[in-house]
């Protein structure tokens, strides 16, 4: 299987008033294509700055990432910025739409930095808009004027418009109850379905289901690995591989 | 009481940039405040101040022609019941000569003393500086000469009268009550004894003049005084001719430019202030929005509303106590520059002295505005309820339109992105949109001042009339030289006039023009108001005069010379900056009911016929024509002036002034433009620092952020300087009108350079777009991460 991210030695050590804390410590980590890779870890455990180190959005101290062949770690931010416009989208806990702007203009906003045809952009944004179950009637409210769910898989749509080679998702449903939290992961399930590669940081047991590959970070180290398979609904020997997984990791 | 310091200290702290902004803003407003105070108060004063120091008195009276029968008796029959002291010397006079200074000549007349000018019991000169080394030949001029006409110790100086020429050394510049400055149509030289005796021997039956300085009685009225005095004197020699002026008009027109100044400074001060005021607001409104849920807290943990607004009071107090009182020590130092421009118009010897009301009045004018717009404005924070403010439920989300929808627009995403920042922050706009404005408009009139006063000076607000060239001869040539100018083909349009005081009701003197054919003047626009008189029984007033005595357009006026008295017909009004704005125009004709024209000498003002762009061309072409006359009638011409080389003269100090205000305003205008921009976007950017921190994840670069931000300010700031150039263009002569009125201009009709305007405008609109670009990269700072993992 191809990999998408490599990297090698990966550090970040946070400084505060002198005190050194080393969030990350000489991770050695590989992200295959077409997988939805989830990353668990209990809180702290460095878990969201591994995906955003992945992402080029944070720099480690140490150690390289390699993304798609290039080595995005020694990037400055703008260069950071010109990548991630076509090789990342992301998914926030937060959700953060902008929210002076219309949800079809959040799309159109990230899908503009790549595409210059206005008339195949809107086309592709109301595809995926519709494709997310957004409504068409909701494509010129603002995000405040919708509820989480919906904002949320807005905000999918967003992370997909420029078509990226991967996803980050940042604990998507983290902010939402159960029932809009599953029809994100129902939506993330569907893309990874068709392809698309995603990284998902959780530690959502339900949500950690729809992977097909399970990361544990415990103390800055990625302590285990387990390779569930693709996700199927109601497959109980899948969920009880998992379990055990996690509770050999002492979650 | 602590807990408010405390508060305050804390604000003042989390507020850097905010306090810092403001600061800069109340220090330029004091120091304006305080340098125009100066101004008034203390450098404006200096000419009043000097003339008691030279022991000027209430005025003076001079008396030339024949001045047999002009005892010390009777002179003192005449004045002693109503003056308190007195002193008479004789000297000698000149009328009207062409002197050089500054870029030009200057015409004016001359008085001629000696050494005694240092030791009159009144009216004696001072020496500001002079060599002593120099001990023959030399002249002390005015000081004028050195603060602005180029003269300086040891430099010769020459001026030709009559067809003879005078050259003298520099020796020294001197303070003068009434002949220091050129707007008070004198100058007052003191050449070495020997030299004065040698000119006394050969001139003294033309120039001898008797001067009268005097100091009057309470309660007895100036102008009266010297038309009793002045018919008197006619009584003793009905062949001699007396004249004079109060002390008070010499004063007003010595100073008029340095009020202009002062008055200019006022006018951009109170934009300024307006400026400080609505940023001021701005501060508070967004303070409270920012701080929302930190005002939440507090109320919750038992502040009250009162306790959060002394806080905010004493923050801003703080701000403008320190801004003012640096403010202020700013002025005093930046003063001797604009103090420089006074003294070059007034011709006098100032330094900056401490003074009290310049001082207090800016600081506590500052505090107080700072004070009133604060308490206005902090009302808000009474109305906080704790659960709403810590919900931050209070303004958070109100978009009703989305504005440039991505889909449809066909900008790129950079401009339709600041096109959305611009269409939701209306707040931000309406600022940017006065401040820019306001500042357009100031630089427009600073521009119109330097266009026409420096640039194409319009020399027909400060003469009467214009043309290239005069010739003045006496009765005896005076048909000649009018068919010599006749002959010549590169003359034409030749007018004739003459020069006479006449009076009004034994109150007031009205220095009046006598003009063969008003409608063959050049300078029309002198009429402001109705029309120049036709008619033998017709007469234009300066506006002025008829404001002060009530007079309108069809009211009959009773002018007076000598024993005669004629009413007249007030068919329009003139503006004009000269003697006290008291003036009239009328024709020979009507002139005639009350004095014999015939025998007066007569001044013929010429135009010529190819009027050549280049001034130095068209200056030569006028010395040749008059040149030429006065070799043809040598001793017969009395005068004649080249308005080529006036004008420049004229102008010098009008130059510096109008180059000052240009500097001063467009420097001052882009320091508020970069001051506001500074604080409205750091507003901005702090409102907004989520939606960056959400673009610069998706891929946006801080370089397309930064110039989204500055660009979202362009449509207010290039609407603005669109909208207020025009309205300034056609606003910008009605309200110089409204404060030139004071100077005796009645109705303003300055040249607006439009290309100048423009370039002004675009000048200013792409000075915000580069400082509010500057101000922008703050932006670089937000990195995406650390705003998303914070939340």
């Amino acid at each position: 299987m191809k990999n998408i991210i490599e990297t090698k030695k990966l550090c970040k050590t946070f400084s505060n008033g002198g005190i050194q804390q080393h969030v990350l410590k000489n991770v050695d980590l590989e992200i295959y294509e077409g997988d939805f890779t989830v990353i668990m870890g209990a809180s702290g455990a460095g878990k969201s700055t591994l995906l955003y180190s992945l992402s080029g959005m944070d720099k480690p101290t140490l150690g390289s990432v390699i993304f798609d062949g290039t080595e995005i770690t020694k990037m400055d931010t703008d260069e950071l910025a010109l990548f991630r416009r076509s090789n990342c989208g992301f998914v926030f806990q937060q959700i953060y739409l902008v929210d002076s702007m219309s949800v079809l203009d959040n799309i159109m906003a990230a899908g503009l930095l790549v595409y210059r045809d206005r008339k195949v952009l809107a086309k592709k944004a109301g595809d995926l808009l519709k494709s997310v179950n957004i409504d068409e009637s909701l494509w010129g409210k603002f995000p405040t004027q919708i509820s989480g769910g919906e904002a949320q898989r807005v905000g999918i749509a967003r992370a997909l418009i420029n078509e990226p080679k991967l996803v980050f998702a940042d604990e998507p449903t983290g902010a939402l109850n159960s029932q809009t939290g599953k029809a994100v992961l129902d939506t993330l399930t569907k893309f990874n379905e068709k392809g698309q590669s995603i990284v998902m940081v959780t530690h959502d047991i339900t949500s950690a289901r729809r992977g097909n590959r399970i990361l544990y970070v415990k103390d800055g180290e990625i302590a285990g690995e387990c390779i569930l398979g693709k996700y199927v609904t109601g497959d109980k020997e899948r969920q009880q591989k998992l379990n055990d997984f996690l509770t050999s990791m002492g979650w | 009481m602590n807990k408010i310091l405390l508060l305050s200290k804390s604000n003042l702290r989390k507020n850097r940039g905010t306090s810092v902004g403001l600061f800069l803003l109340m220090l330029i407003a004091t120091a304006l405040v305080g340098i125009s105070l100066l101004l008034f108060f203390d450098c404006y004063p200096t000419a009043r101040k000097t003339s008691e120091r030279l022991k000027a008195g209430d005025g003076f009276i001079t008396i030339r022609g024949d001045l047999d029968g002009f005892t010390d008796e009777k002179i003192e029959e005449v004045l002693g019941p109503d003056t308190d002291d007195y002193y008479v010397y004789r000297a000698l006079t000149y009328s009207t000569l062409s002197l050089p200074f500054g870029d030009g000549n200057v015409a004016l007349s001359l008085n001629l003393s000696d050494s005694h000018a240092f030791s009159r019991k009144m009216n004696f000169f001072e020496v500001v500086k002079e060599d002593p080394s120099i001990t023959e030949n030399y002249v002390y001029l005015p000081y004028q000469f050195n603060t602005s006409g180029g003269f300086d110790i040891g430099d010769t100086y020459e001026y030709e009268n009559s067809g003879n020429k005078y050259s003298y050394k520099v020796k020294g510049f001197t303070d003068v009550a009434y002949g220091g400055c050129n707007n008070t149509g004198r100058y007052e030289f003191v050449v070495d004894d020997a030299s004065y005796q040698k000119i006394w021997d050969n001139e003294r039956d033309e120039g001898e003049t008797i001067f009268i300085i005097y100091d009057l009685k309470d309660g007895v009225k100036s102008g009266a005084f010297r038309i009793r005095v002045s018919n008197e004197f006619i009584k003793i020699n009905p062949n001699a001719i007396a004249d004079g002026l109060d002390i008070d008009a010499v004063i007003e027109n010595r100073t008029f430019i340095g009020l202009i100044l002062a008055v200019s400074m006022l006018v951009l001060t109170s934009l300024i202030v307006i400026v400080v005021a609505l940023m001021l607001a701005n501060c508070i409104a967004n303070y409270i929005k920012e701080n929302m849920k930190t005002l939440g807290a507090l109320k919750a943990i038992g502040y009250t509303g009162k306790d959060i607004k002394m806080s905010l009071i004493s923050w801003f107090m703080v701000i403008a106590v320190v801004a003012s009182i640096i403010g202020i020590a700013i002025s005093y130092l930046a003063m001797p520059i604009f103090a420089q421009i006074m003294i070059g118009q007034m011709g006098l010897s100032y330094s900056v002295s401490f003074n009290a009301l310049a001082t207090i009045i800016p600081i506590a004018f500052v505090i107080l505005f700072t004070l009133i717009v604060t308490v206005i404005c902090s009302g808000k924070t009474a109305k906080i309820q704790p659960i709403m403010a810590l919900r931050e439920g209070l303004e958070s989300h109100n978009f009703k339109k989305n504005y440039v929808a991505l889909d449809k627009t066909s900008f790129n995403p950079t401009m339709s992105l600041a096109l959305k920042t611009f269409f939701t922050n209306m707040k931000q706009n309406v600022i940017t949109f006065f401040v820019v404005g306001l500042m357009v408009f100031a630089c427009i009139i600073a521009l119109l001042m330097f266009e026409n006063f420096s640039r194409n000076p319009k020399i027909e607000i400060l003469t009467t009339e214009l043309c290239a060239g005069v010739i003045a001869s006496d009765l005896d040539s005076k048909d000649d030289v009018y068919e010599y100018l006749d002959s010549r083909k590169d003359v034409t349009n030749i007018r004739e006039i003459i020069y006479m005081d006449f009076y009004y009701n034994d109150e007031e003197k009205l220095f009046t023009y006598i003009v063969n054919d008003p409608t063959k003047m050049n300078n029309t626009s002198i009429c402001y108001k109705g029309r120049l008189p036709v008619n033998d029984n017709e007469v234009v007033v300066s506006g002025a005069f008829a404001k002060a005595y009530g007079f309108e357009i069809g009211d009959e006026i009773k002018l007076d010379y000598g024993d005669n008295s004629f009413k007249y017909l007030v068919t329009g009004f003139v503006q004009t900056t000269n003697n006290g704005g008291r003036e009239a125009l009328l024709t020979y004709k009507a002139a005639s009911h009350v004095v014999d024209t015939d025998s007066i000498p007569t001044w013929f003002w010429f135009d010529i016929t190819d009027e050549s762009k280049d001034t130095n061309a068209n200056k030569v072409a006028v010395d040749g024509i008059l040149e030429e006359a006065k070799e043809k009638y040598d001793s017969h011409i009395i005068n004649t002036m080249n308005f080529y080389e006036i004008i420049g003269g004229s102008m010098t100090t009008f130059k510096s002034i109008s180059a000052l205000m240009l500097v001063v305003m467009i420097s001052v205008s882009v320091i508020v433009i970069a001051l506001i921009l500074f604080l409205l976007i750091k507003s901005l950017i702090y409102h907004k620092r989520k939606d960056y921190g959400i673009y610069k994840a998706l891929g946006y670069t801080s370089g397309s952020l930064m110039l989204q931000t500055a660009l979202s300010f362009m449509p207010s700031v290039v609407l603005s300087v669109i909208v207020f150039t025009v309205v300034s263009y056609f606003v910008a002569n009605p309200y110089m009108s409204m404060f030139m009125r004071m100077f005796g201009i009645m109705k303003c009709n300055f040249d607006i350079p439009a290309a100048g305007a423009a370039i002004v405008g675009i000048g200013l609109a792409i000075a915000s777009f580069v400082v509010a670009l500057v101000q922008t990269r703050r932006i670089k700072k937000i990195e995406a991460y650390n705003l998303l993992v914070a939340e």
